[in-house]
């Protein structure tokens, strides 16, 4: 790879997103939140701090729970997004979203699609959390509405979800 | 009326939008050509503006204005206070002549994008000359003390001494008179998405159109109109989805700056708060310090209080003293306290303006209160437990009033008290408490009950305004079956994570006998179609009491209509008729019935079916206030909230002496909020607002050093707690339904967060008692706990 | 709360990392993992004027044996470290310090070298790599430099690591079989950063017991404290079983270290009287993982 030399004027960057490919250019400095909400539209990554502590515009960056507000657009060229947006196959709820409904996990739902890629991220790794494991996973991301108690309740029954039925995509 | 919705756990229909990530926030809302706007905030407690030099910003590439104290002076009159001063002050959108806490705008751009408005920010070159800041707020009561505002020749904004029933008399016949101190630190709910905005300013009619998630419309409305020149007409406002208000959410100020800034451009102009923004300069819950001495008879009644109360409203020239009425009309807690003296000060200083935020001074009363029913328990050597039952209003007596004047509708408090021992295992606690001692652990066990008071009642600002500036409480709502029979709902107050749209379709749902998916709620407010007055919006958890009377009032009135248009048809008398499965019917011969669709048909379309006097559609509108709102009486007694809801909360903490460290083992939470419409929700909010205490008990504190500088601009130093330190919550519930309200609901959002401190600091002391350490400050920090008890063993 | 505006390299391969950090980028940034980095520009807190994105030089992940040492890329992120089976079987010491780094999306894009090079005296890889007695290898136009973890950091932010050189791996020793060892993290919250941290390592070395004792959080880079090291090797050497007689002379002797340290951050008794009570609660934890294997 030819180092990129940046200056002046934007970057080339193409990139897939919920399993759409997108090419643009973006200036080096714009936060990868701000590239995906203001240029391509996916308001559901939130930003609640911009200095990366509170996880509301958590995405999945190649499978990996990220905090977007914290990584350059630029150095998303070449990666594969996933969003809140991309997670249900049309009526039918990714198996973490269904179970966030069905326990009120969430209340102004602000900090929701962090949340629900920070448990994606948990349940892709240990099939079966223990509580501490469910709590600490989601130690990143604030939530100022529920207490957490609803939101750990339905990433115990996602997993239990996911645990007995066959695998969700 | 059938009530197969109402009380029933209907999942908030609201959370399917939010869990695929289509939020309506205001951060969402764009329009084309709109600009973005950054602030330029003093970087000085206070300071005079010597100079402000922005003609490089204004030549920055991307720039479309820039404004500063100066020029808003000339496009706005200044935000007029809530309650009266001697002299009008200059309190503008931005600085003007001054800057008076960190934070404080002092000059603003518009730019094609935030990061350009940002670059052009570091253009501007201000001088400032730094003046002495006023930070403690007892200092700065005190003649001498730097001044906020000259003309007003003092900081000290208010300042009154009530006294209710035989203070005196009661103090010189107590046995015991037991005095402590207590202090509370700023803190502030921080809702997750921060304050924001948008104005269109279109000089051709002239005309503004707002949007933004200010939560408080009725009253943001006049403030704005009035600052702008602009009558009521002049102004859309609309809210669409908040990400999370909690009181914070309130800032005209910034309203009208974005106007103004759209004005000057010509264009739409965004403003959003970044985080650091939101926490210097939006809110912050007053901190203080209350001197509290009550009396106690030989057998542990609790007789009178004495309150010196002092509130540091920060630079808060717009709304002060609600933080002191809430504790005033509260102070007495659930208890049958029999006379008061408050003697309360709201002080002026140079930090970030005070203002709502859950629980509006109740945390403080609670604190105040709960902590000392324990040291009076300590003291006489009774038990907590009994010392609270006994003096608590018994529910025999209610509708109680306190000698404030606050009535307590409803509510059984031993109940509250018995059912939060059973839940915490209060009775096994003492043999675990002292096995772990014998292991070298120190366990403790804190308990705090409180009343949670809701809905304002305006009347109560009189006591400070001496004004009749406005009374009673209200809340509008509109109900409009349409043309297809489905059912459409505009709300005054739609909420910030409440739940309210899906209440709101319970309610209507039952009162309208259709199915609950048949109702739709808007999730928007906007001024031209929605209802409204001064008391709209979403505050002081009125949903119950104000919001529900409103939504049904509007429900019937589309009811009765309903009635009697199908009577007219179907050629029955009305009273034979019944709403039921999307159907006016006959109760005798169900299968007689004109569906609502039928009835819309002839409503909108077939107008000639209608009785020649009957106004066509089936729409209703109604404002409901609540009866029991009341003026301040001559001895200045005043309902303050009208419906009252209470808690118990009861924490097992263990303390890591070594280290200071606390560890909530175990939490408990018995919550009575009357009648609920919707468990689910109801769960939801106990849990939220308990976070809250805790979160102002153990972490949260914004910290000002000597010279007013703030030192907690960042998350990364301002502590929320997190999934990993709030722990699980067992929860118990009572209905004792107010008999004063339509469904007789009462108020859920900030019962959590009122007694959390209390109990936990209580449970501190407790797992501490034979160190004998005491604490009357917030929060309690690794390092206060481990000064305390090094300083306990060290006497 | 925006960045200012850089100039934006990608490096494809170490050689082009430093030839842009010699030539065009001279003066820039390298960016690894961002997570400190990145939220420091949004501030404003840190503007440079160009950035060197190494995060395209994916053969600098690694984690691999070699010669006796574990070998980990600069450019491993933390994750891969805390998954690593290699890292749990051959350094449990790191393998448990991983879950206590930030939060799991701070640690999917944080990196080692990173973590080193950013050298926050709160950070727990430090701490824990100068216990493990790591050796730091750095690059320059020049050729490679090695550096023990102890020697690297000397300040707060603060390395030997020069503005034209980059952290490319740190090898760690493989302890002898039969060790000891602890981390002990105190933070406000679970993810914070430490107020005080101990890690403590002991082994046998030549048929000697050894041990290593460092602290962090309350000093401005990972600290020695030697005179517990020395303290516990005689004991162990005499195979005694009564460290817990020694348990508070070890606490006052951290504690004292600490204290006469120069590289004591701020007067705090608190975090003084924390490290010491850590320090001596991580022993007793090693110890009896070392009484018990």
């Amino acid at each position: 790879m030819e180092p990129t030399v940046s200056p002046p004027g934007p970057l080339k960057l193409s990139l897939r997103v919920n399993g759409v490919s997108y090419v643009g250019e973006v200036e080096p400095r714009k936060t990868l939140a701000d590239f995906l909400r203001e240029d391509l539209g996916f308001t559901g990554v939130n930003l609640g701090c911009e200095h990366g502590v509170c996880g509301a515009c958590s995405i999945l960056l190649d499978g990996a729970v990220v905090r977007s507000c914290i990584l350059l657009a630029v150095q998303a060229d070449g990666s594969e997004i996933a969003t809140i947006e991309g997670l249900a196959q049309s009526e039918r709820l990714h198996p973490v979203q269904q179970a966030f409904l069905e326990h009120h996990a969430l209340q102004c739902g602000f900090c929701t699609p962090g949340m629900v890629m920070a448990a994606i991220d948990l349940l892709t790794r240990v099939r079966s959390p223990t509580e501490p494991q469910i709590r600490e996973a989601l130690s990143g991301n604030l939530c100022m509405c529920t207490g957490y108690t609803n939101i750990v309740r339905a990433v115990r029954a996602a997993a239990e979800e996911t645990a007995t039925s066959p695998k969700h995509e | 009326m059938n009530s197969p919705w109402t009380g029933k756990a209907v999942h908030p229909r609201e959370d399917r939008r939010f869990v695929t990530g289509r939020g309506q926030y205001l951060p969402n809302v764009s329009f084309p050509k709109m600009l973005h706007a950054a602030i330029l905030r003093s970087i000085h407690p206070h300071a005079r503006i010597v100079s402000i030099d922005v003609t490089e910003a204004q030549k920055f590439p991307g720039v479309a204005c820039v404004l500063t104290g100066e020029q808003a002076t000339q496009m706005s009159r200044p935000l007029r206070s809530l309650i009266p001063l001697p002299v009008e002050v200059p309190y503008y959108c931005l600085a003007y002549e001054k800057a008076r806490y960190v934070g404080e705008p002092v000059a603003a751009v518009a730019a094609t994008n935030r990061y350009v408005a940002e670059d052009a920010l570091e253009k501007i070159r201000v001088e400032y000359e730094p003046l002495p800041a006023a930070v403690d707020p007892e200092a700065s009561m005190k003649p001498g003390a730097p001044l906020l505002f000259e003309p007003l020749g003092s900081n000290l904004l208010w300042h009154d001494c009530f006294n209710y029933g035989e203070v005196d008399e009661v103090f010189r016949q107590a046995a015991h008179v037991v005095r402590e101190r207590f202090l509370i630190q700023r803190y502030s709910s921080t809702p997750l998405e921060t304050f924001g905005c948008i104005a269109a300013y279109d000089p051709s009619r002239p005309y503004l159109t707002l949007w933004t998630n200010d939560q408080r419309p009725g009253q943001a409305m006049p403030i704005i109109a009035h600052s702008l020149g602009l009558a009521h007409t002049q102004i859309r406002f609309i809210n669409s989805d908040i990400g999370g208000g909690f009181g914070n959410k309130r800032k005209p100020p910034y309203l009208v700056l974005a106007a103004v800034l759209s004005k000057l451009s010509g264009r739409p102009v965004q403003f959003i708060e970044d985080r650091r923004e939101n926490l210097m300069a939006l809110v912050h819950a007053c901190n203080g310090a209350m001197d509290l001495e009550v009396a106690v008879s030989e057998d542990g009644q609790l007789l009178g209080l004495k309150v010196r109360d002092i509130a540091d409203e920060g630079a808060n020239v717009l709304n002060p003293t609600v933080h002191s009425l809430l504790k005033l009309g509260n102070i007495t807690n659930c208890y049958t306290i029999r006379a008061v003296q408050f003697d309360g000060y709201s002080v002026m200083t140079n930090k970030c303006p005070s203002g709502a935020n859950r629980g509006i001074g109740k945390p403080f009363m609670c604190f105040a209160l709960e902590r000392m029913v324990d040291e009076v328990a300590r003291r006489l050597g009774k038990d907590r437990i009994e010392l609270r039952r006994q003096n608590l209003v018994s529910p025999e007596s209610m509708p109680h009033t306190s000698p404030t004047g606050s009535f307590i509708d409803s509510g059984n408090f031993p109940e509250t008290l018995n059912k939060l021992v059973a839940l915490i295992g209060y009775d096994s606690f003492q043999q675990e408490q002292a096995k772990a001692r014998t292991e070298g652990r120190w366990l403790g066990l804190g308990l705090a009950l409180a009343v949670e008071p809701s809905t304002s009642n305006q009347s109560s600002y009189i006591l400070t305004t001496k004004k009749r500036t406005a009374s009673g409480a209200a809340e509008a709502a509109m109900v409009r079956v349409e043309s297809d029979g489905s059912v459409q709902v505009v709300l005054g107050d739609v909420g910030s994570g409440q739940g309210h749209q899906t209440a709101a379709a319970q309610i209507v749902a039952d009162e309208l006998g259709v199915d609950f998916e048949r109702v739709h709620v808007s999730p928007y407010f906007d001024s031209l179609v929605s209802p409204w007055l001064y008391t709209t919006g979403n505050y002081s958890n009125k949903f119950s009491g104000t919001d529900v009377g409103a939504i049904q009032g509007a429900a019937r009135k589309v009811r009765e209509k309903i009635i009697t248009l199908a009577a007219h048809l179907l050629s029955l008398p009305p009273q034979e008729l019944e709403l039921a499965d999307g159907a006016a019917r006959s109760k005798k011969e169900p299968h007689n019935r004109k569906t609502l669709e039928e009835l819309a048909h002839v409503a909108y379309r077939d107008l000639l079916a209608l009785p020649p006097d009957m106004e066509p559609a089936l729409e209703g509108r109604f404002y409901y206030r609540p009866a029991i709102a009341n003026l301040p009486d001559e001895q200045r007694r005043v309902r303050n909230q009208l419906f009252v809801s209470n808690a118990g909360h009861a924490a097992v903490v263990e303390v890591d002496i070594e280290t200071g460290k606390i560890s909530i083992l175990k939490y408990a939470i018995v919550h009575d909020c009357g009648t609920v419409l919707n468990p689910v929700i109801v769960e939801g909010l106990v849990h939220g607002a308990t976070a809250h205490g805790i979160g102002a008990a153990l972490y949260e504190e914004f910290v000002y050093d000597e010279q007013g500088q703030l030192l907690t601009t960042t998350f990364v130093d301002y502590l929320k707690p997190t999934a990993v330190e709030v722990p699980d919550f067992k929860t118990d519930h009572l209905e004792s339904p107010s008999p004063f309200t339509p469904l007789g609901m009462k108020g859920v959002g900030e019962g959590g967060a009122i007694p959390a401190p209390a109990a936990l600091v209580n449970a501190v002391e407790n797992a501490l008692e034979p160190l004998g350490v005491r604490f009357s400050d917030l929060p309690l920090t690794p390092e206060r706990v481990w000064q305390a008890i090094r300083l306990a063993r060290t006497k | 709360m925006k960045p200012a505006p850089f100039r934006y390299y990608r490096a494809g391969s170490l050689p082009q990392a430093l030839e842009l950090l010699n030539g065009a980028a001279e003066g820039g940034k390298l960016l690894a993992g961002g997570q400190s980095l990145v939220p420091l520009m949004n501030l404003r807190l840190a503007r440079p004027e160009a950035l060197i994105d190494l995060n395209p030089i994916r053969e600098l992940s690694y984690i691999r044996s070699e010669n006796g040492e574990i070998a980990i890329g600069a450019l491993t992120r933390h994750r891969e470290m805390e998954f690593s089976a290699l890292i749990a079987r051959e350094l449990p010491v790191l393998g448990a310090v991983m879950p206590q780094i930030g939060h799991p999306a701070i640690r999917n894009r944080g990196t080692l070298g990173g973590s080193l090079a950013h050298a926050d005296p709160a950070a727990e890889l430090p701490c824990v790599l100068t216990a493990l007695d790591a050796k730091l290898i750095m690059v320059g136009s020049s050729g490679e430099r090695v550096a023990r973890a102890e020697d690297f950091f000397i300040g707060t932010y603060t390395t030997t690591l020069s503005d034209h050189e980059i952290l490319k791996e740190a090898r760690i020793p493989l302890t002898e079989a039969n060790a000891g060892w602890s981390f002990l993290e105190f933070s406000r919250r679970h993810g914070d950063f430490a107020l005080a941290e101990t890690a403590v390592l002991l082994f046998t070395k030549d048929g000697r017991a050894s041990a290593r004792v460092v602290v962090g959080g309350s000093v401005d880079r990972p600290l020695r404290v030697r005179s517990v090291e020395t303290l516990l090797e005689n004991e162990l050497a005499r195979n005694s079983n009564s460290i817990e007689n020694l348990l508070p002379e070890i606490e006052r002797l951290t504690v004292s270290e600490v204290q006469n340290s120069e590289a004591a951050r701020e007067d705090s008794e608190y975090l003084r009287n924390l490290t010491g009570v850590l320090a001596r609660r991580a022993v007793k934890e090693a110890v009896d993982r070392w009484s018990q294997p």
